[in-house]
């Protein structure tokens, strides 16, 4: 049989080929292809086989179809529901036909990326990859429906995969028989950046009025195998011949070697010291010897003295003399007038926020095998290409010779979303030594001191009120020490090449980005600065460690939409308007005000101005505070109600509210389940998250030393999906949940008892030491 | 040489008595649903049932389990067969069922001991209060239960659905 005229097509600019037939099979491979304009830099470096890329979706003669994704998933699910839902809506097939969905591993999928920004990208385009990718799909499907039924494209319609037209169907699967299909899309970027391959060209969408699987709650098959124990979590995976090892981390922050301790044989007659500079590893067969002959030889093992740090109680000193000066200050988008107008009544106060953990349950693991023909690593990163590349510098070959894999592991919230996870390099390290698989998994304690953190960061704000109670100006200045470090800590550590730190002797590291966009648009005089400085301790560390910081769930935007939302709170009450209604006279956005309106009416909100005027005496005080976000095409707001209990100072998070419009809701319960979590985290965040450190080192090293959020103290949640088609895009969801609560709550306090809080967090000791000042 | 029962099945195990179950369950029996959190007991990812007590077998060494009869996230379903004279093929616990129908776990590393939790809390209370399911994650153990993903508001429904559920005497 043959189909003439089916060379080469364009479709919208993909390229649509056959090559050959083939019997008793047959698939449309959708692949990439890179754009010769100004994709230079990636074919340069982009040293894949152009032969055995991988592709994008594959629709086989059985109407099965196969998805791959460059993303990972720790528990946002959109892999496994949301984009199953996208590429069945743009193809017109039931959500069961998508079978398979393989994300992440280096040699099976296409276009790289971190694992954020599922949905679209951080500018909220709401247009992920494989949206693009099914539609230019559909278009071909339509092309080779065309020429088979011979009636014209235009005339063709789709429905569960069957195109029909001129009286005539035939299903995908059919159009796929026996045939050796490809479609190659164009794309741009870089495969092992932090963003990866994009989609480039426009091909038509379908109309979201046509939607029939995006808007349902479609389960998430990554669930059912979690709960009956069949994940294959990343931590299961094993080797032949595999060793385990345990480090042994410098005694600070900035410590050198100055001897390994030695096993004690008789103890611990398998385990054997690996040095490497100043990395230490214990390995052993057996897990738990290594643990303790790990143990065992940390007790021995001499480290030069260090004290570079400020440490803890003197850190919002220290970043108030630090060189801010050096990087260049960037400018708010939107700023505008003159905010050094003269104000009826003015608000001036300063924020700060602590070093946050990322904190995942499970520490980080990794598994490499390093052979003379290529190194393979098995881990749980949000970032596999980009690691790939780093363990290829690290070692000085070819990222040809790296294959990542990844697997299900504990959420780490953007700590790996620039490559590592923590421990890879370690692994890696130890293996080409010992030209063995090696195991690393890190200790409780070296996942808290030895991982990178959110960055502590403080902001000036000062906002100008009218005669009427209404803002005139608006200032802000936002500092933050650098936070993006994604060198591998055990090659810094072992002396061997790693991409340069956000800033060094020689260069200072990047500005501090305006994260959080202004939503406030009838302000007139407006003036937003963000200023960046180097990590803290990190030039004065001898290894170049110190408090490296990291994006975070909703990073940089929480450090900055904190300061902003508990300043207008503040504002608010000051001249004397409700909290909400103040926001909304503030707003121009449509979708801000009906967010706005819509937490009014489901947190039970009683109009009035804060301090709450019943507030007073000993007995437990009611407050209750909001927030709100613009985040990545999305709308948020928060609303939170707290208890007070003066004498102890304890804070009791009683109901949070969060109204979410994300434009297309794509799948209602996932995303429910999303924001719940996300709440509690902020809650978490709100009330107890600190990173402790001394002069030396960080010293939370366990969950009493880093407390986090116990059920006992959850609050109860309403989340309240706003669905609005006409939007058109997709807006995120698994971030800005948890950056709601903290300005809310700190809002709340002030409503309950008349005092402003400024910085986190809660923690009973400092409420009541503002109780009774 | 110990003798455990894991899942109902009586397993000869060669680790040393003081190594702690978890490495135990891990590495030699490859029963992989305990993960490894914290090995401080603060945290409960590494929770089984011994003798229907939920423990932390990061903490707990070999030789206290000897003899004992120890449940994973393995043998929830045919602990359940077992309690109901069910056949065990592909039967799931209620809490499994209800850990699905709730989409309970984010990223799931800790809900291993979560089920667990709710197994031995369901076992001996049929019909919590939320009070009452907030202390058994909270204060019954060593520690509380962690979930960083903040996955507690599911967690209290899907053990609400799974009580309702072993109501009913099946799922």
């Amino acid at each position: 049989m043959s189909h003439p005229g089916l060379d080469i097509i364009d479709i919208h600019g993909a390229k649509l080929s056959r090559r050959g037939l083939l019997a008793g099979g047959g698939a449309l491979v959708v692949g990439l292809g890179l754009l010769p304009a100004g994709a230079g830099a990636a074919a340069s470096s982009n040293t894949l086989d152009p032969a055995v890329l991988s592709s994008w979706i594959e629709i086989g003669a059985d109407n099965k179809v196969l998805i791959r994704t460059g993303k990972s998933d720790f528990g946002q699910g959109s892999i496994f529901t949301a984009y199953r839902q996208i590429v069945a809506e743009e193809l017109d097939l039931p959500f069961e036909a998508i079978t398979k969905v393989v994300s992440a591993d280096t040699d099976r999928t296409p276009d790289g990326g971190g694992t954020f920004g599922f949905l679209g990208d951080v500018n909220g385009e709401g247009m992920p990859n494989l949206r693009k990718v099914a539609a230019y799909t559909r278009q071909a499907l339509l092309e080779l429906a065309a020429q088979r039924l011979a009636v014209p494209k235009d005339q063709l319609s789709v429905t569960d995969g069957v195109v029909s037209g001129g009286g005539k169907q035939i299903g995908y699967g059919e159009l796929v028989k026996d045939q050796n299909l490809k479609l190659v899309i164009p794309v741009r970027g870089q495969i092992s950046g932090f963003m990866g391959l994009a989609v480039e060209g426009n091909p038509p969408m379908k109309p979201v009025a046509s939607y029939k699987v995006i808007g349902k709650s479609f389960k998430n098959s990554a669930i059912v195998s979690k709960v009956t124990a069949r994940e294959m979590w990343v931590t299961n995976v094993k080797l032949p011949g595999m060793l385990h090892a345990r480090m042994v981390h410098p005694a600070t922050l900035g410590s050198t070697l100055i001897s390994a301790g030695q096993i004690d044989k008789e103890k611990f007659p398998h385990s054997q010291v690996i040095v490497k500079g100043n990395l230490v590893g214990v390995v052993a067969p057996d897990e738990w010897e290594a643990i303790q002959a790990a143990r065992q030889v940390a007790t021995s093992t001499k480290w030069s003295e260090w004290k570079g740090l400020p440490g803890q109680a003197d850190l919002f000193h220290h970043l108030r003399e630090a060189d801010f000066k050096s990087v260049p200050v960037n400018k708010g988008e939107k700023n505008k007038g003159d905010t050094a107008m003269p104000a009826a009544k003015t608000l001036a106060a300063s924020y700060e926020l602590p070093y946050m953990k990322h904190a995942p349950i499970g520490p980080t693991m990794a598994l490499a095998d390093v052979r003379p023909d290529g190194v393979t690593v098995h881990t749980h990163t949000q970032n596999a290409q980009q690691l790939r590349a780093q363990i290829a510098q690290m070692l000085g070959i070819g990222p040809d010779k790296v294959v990542i894999r990844t697997y299900a592991g504990a959420g780490h919230y953007g700590r790996s979303n620039g490559g590592n996870a923590g421990g890879e390099d370690a692994a890696v390290i130890l293996s080409k030594e010992l030209g063995r698989p090696v195991r690393v998994q890190w200790m409780r304690p070296d996942d808290m001191q030895w991982s990178t953190q959110s960055p502590a960061a403080m902001s000036d704000i000062k906002i100008g009120l009218d005669p009427s109670g209404k803002i005139l100006t608006y200032q802000a200045d936002h500092y933050m020490p650098a936070m993006q470090d994604d060198r591998l800590i055990g090659a810094v550590l072992a002396g061997l090449p790693v991409m340069r730190a956000p800033g060094d002797k020689e260069n200072p590291p990047g500005g501090n980005t305006l994260y959080d966009p202004w939503v406030y648009d009838s302000v007139l005089n407006l003036e937003e600065r963000g200023h960046s400085t180097w990590q803290v301790g990190q030039r004065e560390s001898p290894v170049a460690a110190g408090l490296r910081g990291h994006a975070m769930r909703t990073p940089g935007q929480y450090q900055q939409n904190f300061p902003r939302e508990a300043a207008i709170s503040e504002a608010a009450a000051l001249a004397g308007a409700d909290a909400i209604q103040f926001r909304i006279d503030h707003a121009k956005e449509e979708r801000l005000i009906s967010v706005l309106e819509r937490l009014q009416a489901e947190s039970g909100w009683e109009t009035r101005p804060s301090p709450n005027p019943r507030a007073g005496g000993e007995a437990p005080r009611r407050g209750r505070g909001v927030s709100v976000m613009f985040r990545s095409g999305t709308y948020w707001a928060c609303a939170c109600q707290i208890a007070v209990t003066p004498a102890t100072g304890a804070v009791v998070v009683e109901k949070v509210t969060v109204v979410v419009d994300p434009g297309i809701v794509v799948n209602p319960l996932q995303l429910k389940r999303q924001v719940e979590g996300g709440t509690m985290m902020g809650v978490s965040e709100a009330l107890y998250e600190e990173v402790a450190f001394d002069q030396s080192g960080i010293t939370s090293r366990d969950w009493q030393s880093y407390p986090i959020l116990k059920m006992a103290d959850m609050p109860e949640v309403k989340i309240v999906l706003l669905h609005r088609p006409e939007v058109g895009t997709y807006g995120g969801g698994s971030e800005a949940a948890n950056a709601l609560a903290s300005p809310a709550i700190v809002a709340a306090f002030h409503d309950a008892t008349g005092k402003p809080v400024r910085r986190l967090p809660l923690r009973p000791a400092y409420m009541k030491q503002l109780l009774t000042a | 040489m110990v003798s455990i029962a894991v899942n109902g099945q009586v397993r000869e195990v060669q680790s040393p008595g003081n190594t702690p179950l978890l490495y135990v369950l891990r590495n030699e029996l490859d029963v992989t649903s305990p993960q490894f959190g914290c090995g401080l007991a603060q945290c409960g990812a590494c929770s089984v049932l011994l003798d229907g007590k939920e423990i932390r077998s990061c903490v707990t060494p070999l030789s206290m389990a000897a003899g004992k009869d120890i449940t994973t996230v393995e043998g929830l379903g045919a602990r359940w067969a077992k309690q109901k004279n069910l056949s065990p093929e592909n039967t799931l616990h209620p809490v499994q069922t209800a850990w699905i129908e709730e989409q309970t776990p984010l990223c799931g590393f800790c809900q291993n001991g979560m089920m667990i939790k709710a197994t031995e809390l369901l076992e001996k209370t049929a019909n919590p209060s939320d009070a009452e399911i907030k202390a058994a994650f909270t204060t019954s153990g060593p520690s509380a239960h962690l979930c960083r993903c903040g996955s507690y508001t599911a967690i209290l429904e899907a053990v609400r659905r799974a009580a309702a559920l072993m109501k009913g005497g099946s799922t």
